[in-house]
């Protein structure tokens, strides 16, 4: 078994032990140490001498606390004992999860005052921006006919000019008609649905943690 | 060697080994290995519990390119191994007292 092998199956035991994160990456980088610091060529031996990494995982969840329902068996090197513990280790796991769903919901509720306003301030960008866009619209749409309507009046009076407003109206409801289509197709709808899903998911968020609450 | 070897020895022989000198998990290993048979992962987990009960502490220590978890005594382990050291002198006085028929002389034998 070389050094990978043996840290990718003590995390993986470490993981069903049910172990903080940050526990088990203190156990990989002690390990991962041991590895390095008896040297390259030895990556073999060095596992060898440790055991299996799944009966090194036992140990290390048994004395950070997940022992907890298991008899306190003392001596490490009893293997029916390490075995035993081996059953029950996977038990707290599920409970560890619940009370982590415990702390976000008590985390979410805290962080109420900052998060809150970040939410109200990206929907207001959002829609923002959907006013902008519509706006600019409309604003070009009134240009268009002013300058049309304008060239149409004064055709008799000053041809020339005329002419020039008319051309500069036809060439804006041009610019309008190709910004339309996406505009109202895909920009718009995209940021309203970017808020409805912003609602959704803190929505959802809470529903859950009620679920888990009960 | 036939004689085990329990957790509190253990936490003692780790606090004073680190308390001559700060020093990484590896070479704690090699130094406990002058006297018991033991592995880098019986080792671990001690000083997991040495470090949660604030009797040692960890600092990063460049070495090679990378970095080496040194651990170092804390006052509180300073105390703890003094009462381990006062602890093991008497145990180690009526252990020999019977295993080497040493001190305590019993007014049985003679």
């Amino acid at each position: 078994m070389n050094k990978l092998e043996f840290l990718t199956r003590l995390r993986n035991s470490l993981e069903k032990g049910g172990l903080p994160k940050e526990d088990i990456n203190d156990a990989l980088t002690y390990y991962e140490e041991v590895f390095l610091d008896a040297g390259f060529g030895k990556e073999e031996e060095t596992a060898a001498s440790m055991g299996a990494p799944e009966d090194v995982a036992v140990n290390i969840l048994r004395e950070s606390g997940i022992r907890a329902d298991t008899a306190p068996v003392m001596p490490p090197q009893d293997s029916n004992a390490q075995n035993f513990s081996n059953n029950t280790a996977a038990q707290p796991a599920k409970k560890t999860s619940g009370g982590q769903w415990a702390l976000r919901i008590v985390l979410a509720v805290l962080t109420f005052p900052i998060w809150l306003p970040i939410l109200i301030v990206i929907c207001a960008l959002l829609f923002t921006l959907i006013v902008v866009v519509c706006s600019l619209i409309f604003a070009a749409v009134i240009t268009a006919i002013s300058l049309i309507a304008g060239g149409i009046a004064a055709i008799f009076e000053t041809p020339s000019i005329a002419l020039m407003l008319i051309g500069v109206g036809l060439i804006i409801t041009g610019i309008i008609m190709l910004i339309c289509k996406p505009a109202f197709n895909t920009f718009i709808p995209a940021c309203g649905r970017a808020i409805k899903r912003f609602f959704n998911r803190v929505a959802g968020f809470f529903k859950k943690g009620e679920k888990e609450n009960v | 060697m036939g004689f085990s070897i329990n957790a509190g020895l253990l936490d003692a022989m780790v606090l004073s080994i680190v308390q001559n000198n700060d020093t990484y998990g590896y070479e704690i290993t090699q130094y406990l290995r002058k006297a018991v048979d033991i592995s880098e992962s019986t080792l671990y987990p001690v000083l997991r519990r040495l470090q949660k009960n604030e009797l040692l502490e960890t600092y990063d220590k460049e070495f090679m390119g990378r970095n080496r978890r040194y651990y170092r005594i804390t006052p509180q382990g300073n105390d703890s191994l003094e009462e381990y050291r006062e602890e093991w002198r008497s145990h180690k006085k009526k252990i020999d007292s019977i295993l080497l028929n040493e001190g305590a002389e019993s007014n049985e034998q003679t």
